[in-house]
């Protein structure tokens, strides 16, 4: 504990850390904060949950480009090419 | 010695085309485009290689480059900021709509999301003006931490966080728009 650390977080404080939160950028401390205060508030529990998801979602989707249209880089050749 | 070099280098790269690629298409719009992009990267990389020390993070040096690359080629496209509304942006944006729409009351917020084709998704990251898109694929696709994300485009903290927050905003804002055009939810929620 700092000494301007708080015991509890309220539901403005997760509103305003959220996305450092679903990002994995709190400190250790913010983090079981933030934590503990989902644990007894079911309204921002849902929300967090929601973000977390949405972006897991978002990720699965958009990094899924198939095989068949990725194009083949040849390495050697492009970095062999005249400037 | 060029050769070995050259082969190092191929190896270090390999794994982190697809990628590459991937952020290149989704900035370029493009497969074209975004393949003329990673060859240009691939391309200078290569000549840069001594300027990258060993020990640090190869991926989000070979990101910075691939950015620092598109802003070159693109300047003229994306060097005015395109103006945003950012009237009814709240908090949660998504959640919320969701919550107040009669029709889904019966389906888990987590299961709409479902409903989405993978196009819709990728349509509505590649909707977002570029600030916005290149740190929400960054962030939300590529993984990477502010900090890297801040050394990859260059500017500081506040301005990635800002644009993040921002971009994911327009993002939900962008997907319920979709929710509502293609019919997933049958009324419009209550304001």
């Amino acid at each position: 504990m700092t000494p301007n650390s708080k015991k509890r977080y309220d539901c403005g404080e997760i509103e305003d850390l959220y996305q450092q939160y679903i990002d994995n950028e709190l400190t250790d401390e913010q983090k079981k904060l933030f934590e503990e205060h989902l644990e007894y508030c079911l309204p921002c529990d849902k929300k967090i949950s929601f973000e977390l998801k949405l972006k897991e979602y978002i990720q699965s989707k958009a990094a899924n480009i198939p095989v068949s249209e990725t194009p083949k880089f040849d390495i050697i050749k492009i970095i062999n090419r005249p400037s | 010695m060029a050769k070995e070099e050259q082969q190092v280098f191929s190896t270090m790269i390999e794994s982190h085309l697809s990628s590459m690629y991937s952020t290149a298409l989704r900035m370029t719009h493009n497969p074209q485009d975004a393949e003329d992009l990673v060859q240009e990267t691939l391309f200078k990389a290569y000549r840069a290689l001594g300027q990258f020390k060993e020990g640090t993070n190869f991926r989000a040096w070979i990101f910075r480059i691939l950015v620092n690359t598109f802003i070159t080629a693109y300047r003229k496209a994306i060097k005015q900021p395109q103006k945003v509304s950012y009237d009814d942006m709240e908090e949660f944006f998504l959640y919320k709509r969701l919550d107040n729409t009669t029709s889904l009351q019966e389906m888990s917020k987590e299961d709409f999301l479902d409903n989405f084709f993978e196009d819709d998704i990728k349509n509505a990251l590649e909707s977002l003006p570029y600030h916005f898109r290149l740190v929400v694929l960054l962030c939300d696709v590529e993984g990477f931490s502010y900090n890297e994300i801040a050394n990859i485009i260059n500017a500081p903290l506040g301005t990635i966080m800002s644009r993040l927050h921002r971009g994911r905003k327009l993002l939900q804002r962008q997907l319920w728009n979709y929710a509502k055009t293609r019919g997933y939810v049958t009324d419009d929620a209550k304001q």
